[in-house]
């Protein structure tokens, strides 16, 4: 049952959503790939729109993407 | 460790002596493990190397799919990353069944208004909380609106919520996917704008 305060939560996440969005494996195979771009200074979301928009959606892929992007960092 | 390109970490790994590019990959593992994982405590640099021993097998049983297009180290280290995080993730949520997250909810504060309201105001959002819950209710499938509920409003990861429905984070995204389109049609079919939404409850 939705409650008062779920109100805010759901009806954001439903205006962000848009018909063609990629899987967490689709964004997954390409996880590398947009890494290494943001790395090097290019704006990997406008280089990849799908992977970025996956990745502001996902909170599991999105916790891949940041440790990925720290350890690259560091080594 | 010595430098290595694509071609070279492959001919390596392939190779009649993979041991010392499986012992340099290794050590890259642990190392990127350990400042990836940094904010999930103490805890994970214990089991680093654990995961690097996991994420080695999966790798060395993939380097097929590997195309070249990253650096090689980059795409092992997402494997590896991948390992841990998803145990890392199932220990945090070990003991939280999808039963006892649905009725902690419903046992819950229901959420009162804001007592700073007027009548009005209480009146208009009643009435849309009224509206969404209908939407919820006639437009999701059951499973949809577990996943909803779990996933979107409780914050559960996509990956732990999967394994208990018994199937998998792919799949269970594309469900959730296909549950945000069925309800942003309705509410564009019946004229209800999420700004006007936000407006209503405060936060637009």
């Amino acid at each position: 049952m939705l409650k008062r305060d779920d109100v805010v939560k759901l009806v954001r996440v439903v205006a962000e959503t848009r018909d063609i969005e990629i899987s967490c494996d689709e964004c997954f195979e390409r996880l590398d790939i947009f890494t290494e771009m943001e790395l090097s200074g290019v704006k990997a979301s406008a280089a990849m729109p799908l992977v970025g928009d996956h990745l502001d959606k996902c909170a599991d892929c999105r916790s891949e993407f940041e440790a990925l992007l720290s350890a690259s960092r560091s080594t | 460790m010595r430098e290595r390109t694509n071609e070279q970490w492959l001919a390596d790994l392939r190779g009649p002596n993979p041991d010392e590019a499986l012992a340099d990959l290794y050590d890259q593992l642990v190392r990127g493990l350990r400042a990836g994982l940094r904010s999930y405590g103490g805890g994970v640099d214990a089991n680093a190397e654990d995961f690097a021993q996991e994420a080695l097998i999966k790798i060395t049983g993939n380097l097929g799919s590997f195309r070249g297009e990253s650096r090689f180290t980059t795409w092992a280290q997402k494997i590896a990353m991948n390992v841990a995080l998803t145990e890392l993730k199932r220990r945090r949520w070990r003991d939280v069944s999808l039963q006892d997250l649905f009725a902690r909810r419903e046992a819950g504060d229901r959420g009162p208004a804001d007592t700073q309201l007027t009548p009005e105001q209480l009146a208009l959002q009643n009435t849309v909380l009224h509206e969404l819950r209908r939407m919820v209710d006639e437009e999701l499938t059951d499973r949809q609106r577990e996943a909803v509920v779990a996933v979107l409003l409780e914050g559960m990861p996509i990956s732990e919520v999967a394994r208990r429905m018994g199937t998998n984070q792919n799949a269970l995204y594309k469900l959730l996917h296909d549950a945000r389109k069925k309800l942003k049609r309705r509410m564009e079919a019946a004229g209800l704008s999420p700004q006007e939404v936000l407006a209503v409850f405060d936060e637009g």
